[in-house]
């Protein structure tokens, strides 16, 4: 279970985010199920054996040129990720180079988590984030403010470097404002209308009420083992 | 989609039967009560979507959304989603069937985690009448029990009509079918199993922490910590494998 957790933790948060898909649609379209347990007395019941390497490129774990890359029987050689604690790069952020050929220019970088050049660079020491007050590079640090709102602060500076606008952006929409509603959308004065009120019913002694259906007959007596 | 369009004719001629009077004499009970009553065309998607390459559609309802609906909503809303995804599984079923790309696929997962949800805000809407009343959750008990292997198994608790002392059937099929000395032996061989699984997991943690350290000298500390909690650094970087490259500043 561990091990799972791990392998869809490693699928960046924000890339997630950005594709707008439900969590169970990626893990349904990555898997790839060798052997599934018979159903009957087994000594372990509903044992799965399914892939668990993959290999993260730059393709979409949802994709087919993701599939591609690791279909079944294809492995790769090991790839090290080093650590980190928070992601601290979004879309929309001007980032310096530090690294190559193109060390110092400035860039306005994608959601990924390299950016897309020829080559893609590691977060952790190829690029660091520009701080907007004098356009220098700086490392950051997460902080919380007064109205407990995490931020990213220059550590050079000490200023706030804010959050790109650009960083809700999904695939489907710019901004939570502009997004166009699909003809089988609940619209949102809908969704956010309390009808709720409190009894002392249940779900089902509510709804037989409200629908007229009137239960006299007693329950014979049942054993519950 | 030459065959939709069949099943479409087909069932525009079928629903011209399916008049008031004919759907009350063969005991047709409307569920629906849609202004636009489809008939079986309401098991496929809208004509506009046939053929397109991507559908859109919003998020799933969340929790926090159903928590604050009353129960009749939320029952009418289940219907809704239970036809929703019978029309996108027949849809889904057609794509395959034609060997054409099924648009907008996450839609199935959206109406699904959607009526988890919702099932799950009612069970906690009755669970709280229950607690309230009796003390008790009222769902159904489920306990952990030995099985026939030895091994821990869930068991949840089933209603019968006669007490299990004198159902015979019962407690046929409670029978252990193996022998105490093989349950004995399987078990000695399962944990030992599992202990070079366990010991294995930790060795491989052990040299990729090793891996890492060799390859990215200035990693974040606190951070590997933080993934791999069961590999002691300190011991890693005593290993005759770690060899930091040098760092020039």
């Amino acid at each position: 279970m561990r091990l799972t957790q791990i392998l869809y933790s490693r699928i960046g948060e924000w890339s997630k985010r950005y594709a707008n898909l439900p969590e169970r649609y990626i893990k349904r379209t990555m898997e790839q199920v060798y052997w599934r347990n018979p159903k009957g007395i087994q000594y372990k019941a509903n044992t799965i054996i399914k892939r668990k390497k993959f290999h993260y490129t730059l393709d979409r774990p949802w994709s087919a040129q993701f599939y591609e890359t690791n279909s079944p029987g294809i492995l790769h050689p090991k790839v090290f990720v080093e650590p980190i604690k928070k992601w601290s790069f979004f879309k929309g952020d001007r980032v310096e180079i530090l690294m190559g050929k193109d060390k110092g220019k400035q860039e306005r970088g994608g959601v990924d988590v390299y950016i897309q050049e020829e080559e893609p660079l590691l977060v952790t020491d190829q690029v660091s984030l520009v701080d907007p007050s004098d356009l220098k590079s700086t490392g950051i640090e997460w902080r919380y403010t007064d109205s407990g709102e995490q931020v990213r602060v220059s550590l050079r500076t000490g200023r706030i470097i804010p959050m790109p606008a650009t960083a809700e952006e999904t695939i489907d929409y710019k901004s939570k404002s502009t997004y166009k509603e699909q003809p089988k959308d609940t619209i949102e004065k809908d969704v956010g209308e309390i009808t709720f009120e409190p009894l002392l019913k249940t779900f089902e002694m509510d709804i037989m009420d409200k629908m007229g259906i009137r239960e006299d007959r007693i329950p014979k007596k049942s054993y519950w083992y | 989609m030459s065959r939709l369009k069949y099943i479409y004719n087909h069932f525009c001629v079928i629903n011209k039967n399916f008049t008031t009077k004919n759907a009350l004499r063969n005991q047709f009970r409307f569920l629906s009560q849609t202004p636009s009553l489809r008939g079986l065309m309401e098991f496929f998607d809208d004509e506009k979507n046939w053929g397109e390459s991507d559908v859109k559609s919003g998020r799933s309802w969340r929790k926090d959304d159903l928590r604050i609906k009353s129960n009749t909503d939320l029952h009418k809303l289940w219907y809704i989603l239970l036809k929703e995804k019978n029309m996108l599984l027949t849809m889904e079923h057609e794509h395959n069937d034609q060997a054409r790309l099924f648009p907008g696929p996450e839609r199935i997962d959206k109406v699904i985690e959607s009526m988890e949800n919702l099932e799950e805000v009612v069970r906690e809407r009755n669970r709280a009448y229950y607690e309230l009343e009796t003390g008790e959750t009222g769902e159904q008990i489920e306990k952990e029990i030995t099985g026939p292997f030895g091994l821990p198994v869930d068991y949840k608790l089933t209603e019968h009509s006669i007490p299990k002392e004198v159902n015979a059937q019962w407690q046929k099929e409670q029978e252990v079918k193996c022998r105490p000395e093989d349950v004995t032996n399987f078990l000695l061989k399962y944990k030992e199993k599992e202990y070079l699984a366990n010991k294995r997991r930790q060795r491989r943690n052990f040299n990729h922490v090793i891996g890492l350290l060799n390859r990215f000298p200035k990693m974040d500390m606190e951070a590997l910590k933080e993934q791999y909690p069961d590999v002691d650094i300190e011991k890693a970087k005593a290993s005759r494998r770690y060899k930091p490259p040098p760092i020039f500043d």
